[in-house]
């Protein structure tokens, strides 16, 4: 079998090159039908492009799921000031992974989405937003990015069009809370990367005061295939509110975990048992987490007729986010698990809210407590209150993110927290 | 804890069943040598800023490191957009982010020393004081906890005879605990500087300790 794991069942748009050392090159890059999606962006011009986007109805895949088109369409259209491309590769959310594998496997998929995106929004300049750890899959972006340069189809009248578009580079330092879209523009103009209060939106005034779209590198990637093949096209898979297909990572227990491309609206439970092989040594299914670790979680039961699409999450009590499917076994200590995102978040507040630095870290407190055996009864109610302050309350959604795992694991594994609080025990403790 | 057991120290999808090398992986071969001056300019920002070699004495900055400066600086619309980057530079060169580096990097910039240094403290990847040859980051959110990355950390703690965040008595290995590092299907993932290694259980910590100490051993 090749790496990474594949299945029958995928469509691969994205995904195509994935394990294969060719795709990374410009030439095996071409092969695949490379630089034709900006070709014809250039040829159709500006608002074409993100027409044909609109028409797509694809939706940006960091989280949030907000239209691409749409969201292109807010800039503004004179270029009297300098208009800005954000690529968010600041890829961090607990249980996501599928980024980093279009960076190093197909760079200049992301390279061509960047031109497209650029183009769409009269920007000539776009900055790539690395997180910092990714030094790895970095290099490798950055070799396809000089290859992109030598070839004129990066930098000054790309491919003969007449249209300038630059693009850098930028590697962050380290920190969650950056790929947030208003903390990543502060983090980008040399600031600590503190969220910005909305209005005024990017649009108007994002990175350096300028206009600017902060756009995922999957949304990025899929947009070459959509001009290439037209929107109407890519809505032959998906369902009518969540076009297209979409990268699902899949991790946690299960026998072949990874990144999935498949149809939006694709069964939850098939993806698990079929496609990943289901859970290791015939245990059973306990909970999952469908969109990364700031989205409620899902007992067993919210599974099993659930579709993996946005409106198919949301109905089954949760949300799609990124589509990072963490999936945990009846051995699973739940309490111990939210415990752990809780240290994440009080570890990654930026310190500007208080609900959120206060809550995240007085949250993550209780829950050790619990953990350890010294809680009480109180402590639930407590843990909720707090939760409940911590939504809706501050700048970015960061609080919001850790108050959804506590209330939905509180409502739906009550039992795990009170074995643990009435005997000290641990449910599910292997 | 044999060898055989680690096949492909270093690379995801470590199961056994794969046909791809470890450099096909990781796209070394496709990446080349990266030149210190930075290559092309819009690439200079990115080059990997966690090395093995470290010279906390290192000058800020000359030669063909100056010339990345100044190619990083004509990227962004400000000075001040250019910090992080300067930073990150600055740490490959030196290893750790020190007080002063902080007020140095200051002065190039024409940026106030407190702002820089609340720039600078913010962000997790700053060492604030040196650490080992490698710095191993084990990972032990969500994904990677639920498949045994606490025992994988304290594997490493055990094996290299450290405390967290400490450094071994030879220099060469300091542990730390990582937040989330994107690898979640290729548990446990741990970031020994520049470098990700995936699909790290307990049990292969000393086959990864053993190749890190051949590699110091050979220089790199």
């Amino acid at each position: 079998m090749a790496y990474p794991y594949r299945h029958e069942k995928e469509t691969r748009v994205m995904s195509e090159g994935f394990g294969d050392p060719a795709a990374r090159t410009l030439a095996g890059w071409k092969a695949m039908g490379g630089y034709q999606g900006i070709a014809r962006a250039l040829e159709i011009g500006r608002e074409a492009t993100v027409e044909e986007v609109k028409a797509s109805g694809l939706r940006g895949r960091g989280g949030a799921g907000f239209p691409t088109g749409l969201k292109w369409s807010f800039m503004p259209k004179d270029a009297r000031r300098p208009h800005y491309l954000l690529c968010n590769a600041d890829e961090s959310e607990p249980g996501t992974f599928k980024d980093r594998e279009i960076i190093r496997w197909t760079p200049h998929q992301l390279i061509e989405g960047c031109l497209v995106g650029s183009h769409a929004i009269g920007a000539a300049h776009c900055y790539i937003y690395l997180r910092g750890e990714f030094f790895e899959s970095t290099q490798v972006l950055a070799r396809a990015l000089e290859e992109a340069y030598e070839a004129g189809l990066v930098g000054r009248d790309i491919m003969g069009s007449g249209v300038d578009i630059d693009m850098t580079l930028h590697v962050g330092a380290g920190a969650y809370i950056c790929g947030e879209e208003t903390g990543l523009m502060s983090s980008l103009e040399g600031r600590r990367g503190e969220p910005r209060v909305k209005p005024p939106f990017p649009a108007a005034v994002g990175a350096f005061g300028m206009p600017s779209t902060i756009n995922n590198v999957e949304t990025l990637a899929a947009v070459p295939h959509i001009l290439r093949h037209g929107g109407e096209w890519y809505r032959q898979w998906g369902t009518d509110k969540s076009p297209g297909t979409k990268l699902f990572c899949v991790s946690g227990h299960v026998n072949r975990p990874g990144n999935y491309e498949l149809p939006l609206g694709f069964p939850l439970m098939e993806l698990i048992e079929d496609v990943c092989g289901g859970i290791p040594n015939g245990r059973a299914l306990k909970a999952v987490i469908p969109g990364g670790s700031s989205v409620p979680i899902m007992s067993a039961e919210d599974c099993r007729a659930c579709s993996l699409c946005y409106e198919g999450v949301e109905a089954a009590g949760s949300l799609l986010g990124c589509a990072s499917v963490i999936v945990m076994d009846d051995t699973t200590d739940i309490v111990k698990q939210v415990g752990r995102m809780a240290y994440f978040y009080a570890h990654e507040s930026c310190g500007q809210c208080t609900p959120c630095r206060e809550g995240t870290a007085w949250a993550t407190r209780i829950l050790r407590r619990i953990e350890d055996g010294r809680g009480t009864e109180d402590d639930l109610d407590t843990l909720i209150e707090i939760s409940e302050q911590m939504t809706g309350t501050t700048i970015c959604v960061l609080s919001d993110s850790l108050a959804m795992p506590i209330i939905s694991s509180i409502e739906k594994f009550r039992d795990d927290y009170l074995a643990l609080i009435r005997r000290g025990e641990r449910v599910g403790a292997a | 804890m044999s060898e055989a057991r680690f096949h492909n120290p270093g690379w995801a999808g470590n199961t056994g069943e794969f046909d791809l090398t470890e450099a096909d992986v990781r796209g070394s071969e496709f990446v080349g040598e990266q030149p210190p001056d930075g290559g092309h300019p819009g690439v200079a920002p990115s080059l990997p800023y966690m090395l093995a070699r470290k010279d906390p004495e290192a000058p800020l900055f000359e030669g063909p490191y100056q010339e990345r400066f100044e190619k990083i600086r004509g990227r962004y619309p400000t000075a001040r957009a250019a910090l992080i980057p300067a930073l990150n530079l600055a740490q490959e060169l030196r290893g750790h982010v020190s007080p002063e580096t902080m007020d140095e990097v200051a002065g190039l910039l024409g940026l106030s020393e407190a702002f820089v240094r609340g720039v600078a403290t913010f962000y997790t990847m700053y060492n604030k004081r040196p650490v080992g040859r490698f710095l191993i980051q084990v990972c032990t959110n969500i994904s990677c906890n639920l498949c045994g990355a606490d025992e994988v950390l304290a594997a490493f703690l055990e094996h290299t005879g450290t405390e967290l965040g400490e450094t071994s008595s030879d220099g060469n290995f300091t542990v730390a605990e990582a937040e989330c590092l994107a690898a979640c299907g290729f548990p446990t993932c741990v970031q020994i500087n520049s470098r990700y290694f995936e699909d790290v259980s307990a049990a292969d910590v000393p086959a990864v300790l053993e190749r890190l100490k051949r590699e110091a051993n050979d220089g790199f």
